[in-house]
């Protein structure tokens, strides 16, 4: 049982042929995801990893219809790789692109929301459901961090997130479905959108949220808490509580703006809505416990 | 990138935005010029990227054309000008106002628009008064598609008080500003403060910005002409150095360099030095693209001959044991008088705690316990 990917989605995969896309469909279909068609403009009759490639998503799926786009496109052409997408009616998208241009992720996300699709990312490694299948970039075969089990992570950051996620592990837990939103300031798909699959998701007992500086993400989280809608307990985590105030020292994302996404605003949400805050790493685990007992359920 | 007050002024007065009579100086002698021209008083303002001019004595209302010239010369040859990099002066014409007002334009990430924010009290921290009188913020959410329609103008302008006449010229300069914002692939525009001049003998008051800020999308550089930044745009040449190799950098002034793979893990092991009683001397990032530049990034650390090199990494695509080789031959190269602890992971780390070791290394596994040898380190180094 997963959330967003599993083994019956077809994924076609956008720049297949570049080295990264064609490295990572190899190991997107060894966890078992079902890659069905790739595309790159210019490369039609070539395969990769045994898929067929072709010049543009229309051609690609009129032959083998695909529900899913995960896409190895630079920055600058991710919009219009979304929007083809998109046009092709394709409401799964994961884009691991670093750089898109701010006003891009503004009209992704914009066009994502008119036509009810969610594109996660960019700046993201994607989403995976350890033991099942990913859209994206997870080296899986740590089996330190990428262990399958009962606990659902959403994150903002990739770095952070092997180092958090190895803390889940080493405190006896695994992993249901990882969901990379990215660390742009414009994320295609926020936390809270995602909540609703985790409370519907019988495979998933707690939410660990892997949060930062910057923006509103985690006090939506909360929110949504407060107001009932997500029942199922939250671990939150950090980063750049001791940020010096005005320099941007991570994500693009990671920055105070008016007056608001300071560390101690979230936390300070986040623990009236009854979740658990974690400063650091090693915590995570220790609260996890606390939250749903001692022994973690297989 | 933010762009200097002069260019943003440039920008908004391409698009028809009322600007000060104004003129760009390098010498004393064009600051005495600029201010005969421009008669006097005239404000002269320091073109540098810090905020808080007014009160690190970067800008001054000069009055007289003798006046302009002494201050021009200590800010483009005196104490308090090299203290700060003060390259350019801007001489204005003095504005008469009755009030200052903000406006800025940014984006709604939630909502997926552009958002304009403005306020009848301007001149003030913003992000301040937004916290601690937030229902004094006007908002008005914009389409990116359809643009800024006269409609929402109108609300901003009628909402912050403006009479029939001055309401008709600010939705010609919001407008302005919407084309500055979409036209510059800015993420944000601020005009702050926006004069209302003291009206003339026949009772009509104007609009004018009296400041500009304007800053780029970096990730936009590609279609804004693509020119790498000089050194005017940075605090210190390593922080240009650094980024002429792509190489994001940030300098502090503690004890430990941190060369770490990841901007969320870096910002929490910069919490955790913290936490553990260390500082942090400067910051390089040493992952996605950047990971095979260990030799560089080491280079760039010692700069600030830090009492440690802390090298944190959880690499997967950067490879653990490619980032390992780099760091050995940096240390062979280098050969850096400071301990480094290295806590480096991810694919392929067996070989890489293998390199390390024959590098002289003690590799870590572990964030929190790597942290806490370097900031001991660093006691150690300092006592």
């Amino acid at each position: 049982m997963s959330i967003f990917i599993d083994r019956t989605d077809r994924v076609l995969v956008q720049g297949i042929t570049g080295s990264e896309g064609s490295f990572w469909t190899r190991h997107m279909m060894d966890l078992g995801t079902q890659v069905v068609v790739g595309v790159t403009p210019g490369k039609e009759g070539q395969n990769v990893e045994g898929v067929p490639v072709y010049h543009t998503i229309r051609r690609a799926v009129s032959d083998r219809p695909a529900n899913a786009a995960m896409l190895f496109v630079p920055p600058r052409n991710t919009r219009d790789a979304v929007f083809e997408a998109l046009d092709s009616g394709i409401k799964k998208i994961v884009t691991i692109a670093d750089g898109i241009p701010l006003q891009d992720a503004i009209q992704i996300r914009k066009a994502a929301l008119s036509c009810g699709a969610r594109v996660v990312g960019g700046n993201t490694s994607g989403v995976i459901s350890p033991g099942f299948a990913m859209m994206g970039m997870f080296p899986y075969w740590i089996e330190r961090v990428y262990k399958p089990g009962r606990i659902g992570v959403m994150t903002r950051s990739g770095s952070l997130t092997n180092e958090v996620t190895a803390m889940v592990v080493r405190a006896g837990f695994g992993v249901s479905s990882l969901i990379g939103v990215g660390g742009d300031p414009v994320p295609g798909t926020r936390f809270a959108e995602m909540l609703p699959d985790y409370q519907a998701d019988p495979a998933t007992d707690a939410v660990v949220i892997i949060g930062e500086l910057g923006g509103t993400m985690e006090e939506e989280v909360a929110e949504a808490m407060l107001s009932g809608a997500f029942t199922k307990p939250v671990v939150a985590f950090l980063g750049g509580r001791t940020a010096p105030a005005g320099k941007r020292m991570g994500h693009a994302g990671a920055i105070v703006t008016g007056g608001k996404g300071s560390v101690a605003d979230k936390i300070e949400a986040f623990e009236k809505a009854g979740a658990l805050v974690a400063d650091r790493p090693r915590m995570v685990g220790e609260l996890l416990r606390q939250a749903l007992g001692s022994t973690p359920r297989k | 990138m933010k762009l200097f007050e002069y260019q943003a002024k440039e920008a908004f007065a391409e698009r028809g935005i009322p600007v000060p009579r104004r003129r760009l100086c390098t010498t004393a002698d064009e600051v005495a010029g600029a201010a005969t021209a421009l008669g006097c008083p005239c404000v002269v303002k320091s073109q540098v990227l810090r905020g808080g001019r007014g009160k690190a004595g970067l800008v001054k209302l000069v009055r007289s054309i003798d006046e302009a010239r002494k201050y021009g010369t200590e800010l483009l040859g005196g104490a308090i000008g090299t203290a700060h990099g003060v390259k350019k002066v801007l001489v204005e014409e003095a504005v008469a106002f009755e009030r200052e007002l903000y406006l800025s334009i940014t984006v709604d990430p939630q909502a997926a628009t552009a958002l304009i924010l403005a306020c009848a009290d301007g001149g003030v921290e913003i992000e301040e008064l937004a916290r601690t009188a937030p229902e004094k913020i006007i908002r008005e959410r914009v389409d990116i598609d359809t643009g800024l329609l006269p409609f929402q103008a109108r609300n901003i302008a009628y909402a912050l008080g403006l009479d029939q006449k001055l309401s008709q010229s600010f939705v010609t300069l919001l407008m302005g500003l919407w084309k500055t914002f979409r036209d510059k692939d800015a993420e944000l525009v601020e005009v702050n403060p926006l004069f209302v001049t003291r009206a003339d003998a026949q009772g009509v008051s104007a609009l004018i910005a009296g400041d500009g800020k304007l800053v780029i999308d970096d990730n936009s550089a590609f279609r804004q002409g693509g020119a790498q930044p000089s050194r005017e745009y940075f605090d210190s040449d390593v922080a240009f150095e650094a980024a002429k190799e792509g190489i994001p950098y940030l300098q502090f002034d503690g004890d430990i360099s941190l060369m770490c793979a990841g901007a969320g893990l870096t910002t929490v092991v910069y919490d955790l030095v913290n936490y553990e009683g260390g500082s942090v001397a400067n910051y390089l990032e040493f992952g996605g693209p950047n990971y095979k530049k260990a030799v560089r990034a080491m280079e760039l650390c010692l700069v600030n001959d830090p009492k440690v090199i802390l090298i944190v990494t959880f690499g997967t695509i950067a490879r653990a044991d490619i980032m390992a080789e780099g760091i050995a031959e940096a240390i062979a190269k280098l050969r850096p008088r400071c301990p480094i602890v290295a806590c480096i992971r991810g694919t392929g780390e067996e070989k890489a705690v293998e390199t390390l070791k024959a590098a002289g290394l003690d590799p870590l596994f572990d964030t929190e316990e790597a942290v806490r040898r370097a900031v001991v380190l660093a006691k150690g180094a300092r006592a």
